[in-house]
């Protein structure tokens, strides 16, 4: 009811759109004869990216005309065709086209056929006069992608039963079905499952029957079934290809979890499940208890509707499940609750619940952020007052401080409520992955589990929204690259089912974000081999494992043996790289040949605050983000070397790490130029480490992240600023950015 | 509506569907008779959910009591269930009754499984 595929489609038409006007600028800069580099590759990750999207999301024409474009502007990177007027004078018709037709799209509405085909036709008959050997049209590509459509046809063929399983089936559920008491009947032993099953409109054209899966779950164990017909409306504005009706279970008997997960497998994605463990003893007390666990339900709508399973949690459920279908508020509420999360979802649609008696309401994200800021400030000034007050002496000093201490809790909590508002569980981002893996394995030949795990992990909506893009082009890699037909797989003695594992957890004030599989994993010779072919790698160079992998990140390197539809022009990795960085994040890859791949993405929780780690240098106060320092060390004279035109370096663990002072970086007279007097922390960043000279470690703390772009300008290697206690502004070092800058000076 | 065949939805319950052939096509409530019976296909899934919603919706306002035959009732999934019920319900609110009449196993297993026998005042146990 709330994430439905259209809210995706909407970010996928902004971003589309600005994109293409992004493409549209630099096609207009491009100069004839002699185009720059840089604004092709634009293009072409314009090209590449609306590509991808419309594949996801079944815009086929899209697709594949885009794909056309696509193969066009390849080989205007690769530099076999050069850019003439008529050329850019088709791919700005191109921009124009692809607009409409997102239009049309957008709106539901036909698209101009004739013109798109028209312009396709151009496209490949330019791609064909140029190159002697024909890049891949789109028409085979546009073949397998009509197919997938879903068909509704698919639904009724699991509905077929057999008149007496039928009737047993019935019988057993037949007890709680009509009843208004959850009882567990006498003698039934196991497990007690609650289930909240609250499927998207989309649910039936997916081929999925809500039938088969009670049916399936009444297999499994004693099976309470509680439906909810809030959402129902009137018959005549009925769609019924659009499932209007949600369910809470109850499941008793020695059941596993995984085998609930497993009723639902297909539908996941296409609806809000909750799987708790009940113990009769909460029940009861819930039950009992009717208002404290109403009391619960307002908490949690207040909240998220979709925290954890937690004691709470169960309580509420409890609490619609025994009001039954008369309670009617009070599953509107639950529903109302779920809606805030998804404010985009409803938007189009022009159904929006009414404020008055919802449990929540829907806030634009600008007030959040305003919020979010006014707090940041706050957090600042309390600051500078305790700073204040730790100086003050004298009779009321004692109280004042008091009040200082709890001012400074009270604010913590303001900041953590008001982050919380803005954080959403990733299933936002995870339930796009199923379809998509569907398709995918279907087009490509492959059969592919797809296992969702830490959907409830929740992280802020800034870094949710740009997170989906990179996790895209992973999953695509995994099932493109990764996961071998199941001939291959069968021949290494693998279960033909490849696995793709998407996973997502915290990990201290981090979310790691890991997309793995069971496929191949890299083939480091190939990568070698072509990245010596292509001049990346000299002839003779010997490469550790990890440089080798960073290979892979490099932009236009592919190892694909053909482009396809899928993936395999190499603009997938280094996009993703850079949008993880971008997020203050990191990616990092452990694979094994034969038997799988693993990305792990490691993302800070929100994109405001960052955990830093205060250096000083001179009088000035620099923040280190604690997730690029992997030590802080005293150095002793012996383990110093200088290189000759190369700076100093330090012997690290077995290896030699260039030192970087920052006070010749940022001009700052400092306490001490002698090495051993200082103190070097080790920083990590593009793959590589150095030593980053400073005065002294001060301490560690959240620093609230103000943008020096947009109060100041952009400065080399700086990420950002903040604002310390004392009123004085401390920069926040951008260590990837000072890795660049120290190793092309190196290089110069 | 006029050209509506077996398996597209709702039929003439069996006794007169022969007998108001030919002037089924003319009349607007082609589906009841005037006992007022509403006899559901042997297809009531998703793929056969238009014709079976339009079919409802002509007998939505009948006012007498309307008896809903489910014996031909071979095949029916979550999307005609759920069709049925929004039926019932509006039926209910506009305080006119309906009375089920023939038995099939699909449909009360179905209605008992997604926990709406209730909603459609079937008996607890399905007969």
């Amino acid at each position: 009811m709330t994430v439905d595929l259209t809210q995706f489609h909407d970010a996928f038409f902004e971003e589309s759109f600005e994109a293409l006007d992004s493409m549209e600028a630099a096609l207009l800069k491009l100069d004839i004869g002699a185009p720059d580099r840089e604004l092709i590759n634009t293009i072409f990750r314009v090209a590449h990216s609306i590509k991808g999207g419309s594949a996801t999301f079944g815009f086929s024409d899209i697709a594949s005309f885009t794909h056309s474009l696509e193969t066009l502007l390849d080989e205007l990177r690769s530099g076999s065709m050069q850019v003439t007027l008529p050329m850019s004078d088709l791919l700005l018709k191109s921009v124009d086209v692809l607009r409409a037709m997102l239009r049309a799209v957008q709106a539901k509405q036909p698209v101009d056929a004739q013109r798109v085909s028209d312009l396709q036709f151009d496209l490949e008959l330019m791609i064909a006069q140029k190159s002697a050997a024909p890049a891949v049209s789109a028409g085979p590509a546009a073949a397998p992608a009509a197919s997938l459509a879903p068909s509704a046809s698919q639904a009724p063929a699991a509905s077929p039963v057999s008149g007496a399983a039928a009737a047993s089936i019935a019988d057993r559920s037949a007890t709680g079905a009509g009843g208004p008491e959850p009882t567990t009947p006498a003698g039934l032993t196991g497990r007690r499952w609650q289930i909240s099953f609250r499927p998207y409109r989309e649910l039936f054209a997916r081929g999925n029957d809500p039938l088969r899966m009670m049916r399936e779950l009444a297999d499994l164990g004693h099976l309470v079934v509680r439906v909810d017909t809030m959402a129902l409306p009137p018959l005549s504005e009925l769609d019924p290809s659009e499932c209007h009706l949600a369910w809470t279970l109850e499941l008793t008997g020695d059941v596993r979890e995984e085998a609930i997960r497993q009723v639902f497998e297909w539908a996941e994605g296409d609806c809000e499940l909750m799987i708790a463990q009940i113990d009769a003893g909460t029940t009861t007390a819930a039950l009992d208890a009717n208002s404290a666990a109403a009391g619960a339900r307002t908490a949690s709508a207040g909240t998220s509707a979709s925290a954890p399973a937690s004691a709470t949690d169960n309580a509420t459920a409890d609490a619609i499940l025994s009001a039954g279908p008369a309670s009617a508020p009070a599953v509107a509420k639950t529903e109302g609750a779920s809606k805030a999360d998804g404010p985009k979802a409803d938007a189009k649609e022009g159904q929006v619940t009414s404020i008055g008696d919802s449990g929540s309401i829907r806030v634009s994200v600008e007030k959040i952020d305003e919020l979010m800021n006014t707090v940041g400030e706050l957090v600042i000034t309390q600051a500078m007052l305790s700073q204040l007050g730790a100086q003050i002496e004298g009779a009321t000093a004692e109280k004042l401080r008091a009040g200082l201490a709890q001012l400074e809790r009270n604010m913590r909590e303001l900041q953590e409520s008001v982050m919380r508002v803005r954080m959403l569980p990733i299933t936002f981002v995870f339930s796009r992955f199923p379809r998509m893996v569907r398709d995918l394995a279907q087009r490509l030949g492959k059969q592919i589990e797809l296992k969702l795990t830490g959907e409830q992990t929740e992280l802020d909506k800034t870094v949710l929204e740009k997170i989906g893009d990179p996790l895209v082009h992973l999953v695509r890699n995994s099932i493109d690259h990764g996961i071998e037909s199941p001939e291959v797989r069968a021949a290494a003695g693998k279960p033909a089912f490849g696995t793709v594992h998407l996973d997502a957890c915290h990990r201290g004030g981090n979310i790691a974000v890991e997309v793995s599989d069971d496929g191949a994993g890299l083939d480091k010779d190939r990568i070698l081999a072509k990245a010596r072919a292509r001049g990346l790698v000299g002839p003779n160079d010997q490469l550790t494992d990890e440089q080798i992998h960073e290979l892979i990140f490099l932009p236009g390197f592919s190892t694909a043996e053909k482009t396809t539809d899928v993936s395999g022009r190499g603009v997938g990795m280094d996009v993703v790289r850079r949008n993880v960085k971008e997020l203050g994040g990191k990616i990092e890859l452990r694979t094994e040949r034969g038997k799988g791949s693993r990305f792990v993405i490691t993302l800070p929780l929100t994109l405001a605050i960052v955990d830093g780690q205060s250096v000083a240098v001179g009088s000035e106060t620099y923040i280190v983000p604690l997730i690029s320092i992997v030590e802080s060390m005293q150095l002793k004279s012996s383990n110093v070397s200088r290189l000759s035109g190369r700076g100093e370096v330090f012997s690290f663990r077995g290896d030699y790490l260039p030192i970087i002072r920052l006070h010749e970086l940022y001009g700052v007279e400092p306490h001490t130029r002698n090495l051993h007097e200082g103190l070097v922390v080790v920083a990590e960043g593009e793959g590589r480490r150095v030593g980053l000279f400073v005065d002294d470690l001060l301490g560690q703390q959240q620093v609230v992240i103000k943008s020096l772009e947009a109060n100041y300008g952009h400065v080399e290697g700086v990420s950002g600023a903040t604002i310390l206690g004392d009123g004085s502004v401390a920069l926040i070092l951008d260590v990837p950015g000072i890795i660049r800058a120290a190793s092309l000076r190196a290089v110069a | 509506m006029k050209k509506r065949k077996q398996g597209t939805g709702v039929r003439h319950s069996r006794t007169k569907a022969h007998a108001r052939a030919k002037s089924r096509a003319r009349r607007t409530k082609a589906n009841t008779t005037p006992g007022g019976v509403f006899a559901l296909s042997a297809d009531c899934t998703v793929a056969a959910s238009a014709a079976l919603k339009s079919g409802l919706l002509e007998v939505l306002r009948e006012p007498t009591c309307l008896a809903v035959d489910i014996a031909a009732v071979q095949r029916i999934d979550t999307a005609g269930i759920q069709l049925i019920a929004a039926f019932v319900r509006e039926r209910q609110s506009l305080g006119l009754q309906i009375e089920w009449r023939g038995t099939a196993p699909a449909f009360a297993s179905a209605a008992h499984l997604l926990g709406v026998a209730a909603v459609l005042g079937l008996p607890e146990r399905p007969s």
